[in-house]
Parts: structure tokens; sequence; C-alpha cells
């Protein structure tokens, strides 16, 4: 977007292309969103440099490959790969400055959501059943240390898009609001791209042994 | 929301300033992301033939392979203008590679 055009936009009071960079404001908060992001990032390597010191102590409780169930991890991950999508085109119908758009997409996206989380709760109980709770050993731990740690970034991920949404309905698309909206997009592209690597990790190195 | 200013010629000069970018690359992005994860899992289920480091490697590759396409596309990293989005991600990546590499293959072993 040129200078020229924003300018005219602004003069006609009309909505720029890209409205989450108009102003100052919603660029640093991006920036700043992105240095948040760097942090996360070291956070989630230290959680995994935990897990793949410890993922063989096992002590009496059950292993890895005795525990997954693939077919679970598959479909979770196959609902989280959507959603991650999906949060995209809810950035593309805000350039189209269509509001309905976003809210459509947004709103698939933490149904999506809803969807990974409640495979991951229901996955947690019958591991609990299945003799493998927290204390259980330096494994089983540090599994539900990383994972359960991811599990609350996609729940707090929801809880956000969803209140985005929510104040979308009564303020909708302005220069204010469209930052927001761009960056709940790019949290929720991290917290997926971190499901590749528990996937990863975890799950398949896990049944590799 | 976008206000009609009884103006054509003005909405028509911002929006020749900005051509939309499709969906096509976001939807190249899923079908690429859904390949990787589905060549990792068949790797993993079909582990018994081959050597177990060989299928560490691999899937662990496929993971970095995918997380770079959804970073680029989805993230909007091969925009222009995100040399420091590039900085702060990969930063980040780099102190956490050395964690698990210094706790696991150094620290604990």
């Amino acid at each position: 977007m040129s200078a020229a055009n924003a300018h005219h936009a602004h003069a006609t009071g009309a909505l720029p292309p890209e409205p989450e960079k108009a102003t100052l404001e919603g660029r640093n908060k991006i920036l700043g969103f992105w240095l948040f992001l760097g942090g996360e990032s070291v956070l989630f390597g230290s959680l995994f440099a935990t897990f793949i010191a410890l993922r063989n102590q096992v002590l009496d409780g059950p292993t890895p490959d005795h525990l997954f169930d693939l077919k679970i991890v598959a479909l979770a991950t196959f609902l989280l790969l959507t959603s991650s999508l999906t949060s995209v085109l809810a950035v593309q119908a805000m350039h189209r400055h269509s509001l309905q758009g976003i809210q459509l997409w947004l709103g698939v996206t933490v149904l999506l959501g809803l969807g990974f989380l409640g495979l991951e709760i229901y996955e947690f109980v019958h591991y609990v059943h299945e003799g493998h709770a927290f204390t259980t050993s330096a494994f089983s731990s540090a599994f539900y240390t990383l994972v359960g740690f991811h599990g609350g970034h996609v729940a707090f991920g929801i809880a956000w898009i969803g209140l985005i949404m929510l104040q979308m309905v009564w303020k909708g698309l302005t220069v204010v609001t469209a930052p927001k909206v761009y960056i709940t997009a790019i949290y929720w592209h991290f917290v997926d791209l971190v499901w590749v690597f528990i996937f990863t990790v975890v799950y398949l190195m896990g049944k590799v042994g | 929301m976008v206000t009609e200013h009884g103006n054509p010629a003005a909405g028509d000069e911002v929006k020749r300033g900005h051509a939309h970018e499709g969906p096509k690359n976001h939807i190249l992005a899923f079908i690429l992301s859904i390949a990787l994860t589905v060549f990792a899992f068949l790797a993993v289920i079909y582990a018994h033939v081959l050597e177990a480091w060989f299928v560490i490697g691999f899937i662990v590759l496929l993971a970095f392979i995918q997380a770079l396409v959804q970073a680029v596309f989805w993230m909007h990293l091969k925009d222009r203008g995100h040399f420091m989005q590039r900085l702060f991600l990969a930063g980040g990546a780099l102190v956490a590679m050395m964690c698990i590499v210094m706790a696991v293959y150094w620290v604990w072993w």
C-alpha cells in the first residue's frame, strides 16, 4: 500500500486495504506480538527439551508405545491444521473488508479449536484411567506439562478469538479492531505450528521408540 | 466497514493501489501441510521395516519443513516488511533449539 493511497483513504474516511497496518499503534502491536512469540518459542523449547530428556523414564507406568492411539492424534492434527487455514481466511476476509467473512471464518476456527480441545480432554481422561497420571513417572509429568501447556494455549486462543468476535459485533471493523483480528490469527498459527512438533516428537517418536 | 462516500473514483484508486492476495497460496500451504503430516504418520506406521533412527530423522525433518511452510505463508513471513518478525521468530527458534541440544544431548546424557 502506498503512502499516497493511505493518506487518501484517511481523508475520505474509507478503511485502507490492510487496516491492521494502517496505524502506528497497529503496526507496533503486531511487532510486539512477534517478540512475544519469540519468547514463547523458547518456553516451548525448554518444555520439549525436558520431554525429550525424560521420555524413556517410564518407571512402572505405561510406555508411550502402549499408551498412544495414532487415530485420535491424526484426527486432532487434522482439526488444528484446518483451523489454522480458516484463521488465515479470516484475515483475507478482513483485507476484503468483509465483517461477515471475518465472523464466519473466526467462528469456524473456534469450533475446530473446541473439537481439538475436546479430543485432548478425552485423551487425558483415558490415559489417567490407563494408569498414566501426572505423578506416575518422569515421562508422564513431562508429557502432561508439554501437551497440557499447548492445550492451555488452545483454550486461551478459543476464549480470546471468541471475545474479539464479540467485540467486532458492536465495534465493527475499524483500524482499532483490525490489528486484534490479525494478531489472534498469528497466535493461532503459532499454536498450530507448535502442535506440528508435538505430534512429531511426542506421539510419532513415542511409537518409534 | 466500507462506506460509500459518493466518490467512485476515490474507491477505484484505493482498489488499484492494492491487489488482493487470493486464497490460492494458503490452500496450497494447507494441502502441503496435510501431505507432510500423512507422510510422517505413514513412516511411523511402517516403521518396523525401517531403522528407528532413520524414521525419527525423517519425521523431524518433515516437521521442520511443515513449520517453515506455515510460518512463510500462513504467518505472512514471505510478505514485504517482515524483517523484524523473521528475526524474532528465528531468534526464538534458535534459542529453543540450543535449549534442546544442550539439555538433552549435553547435560542429560
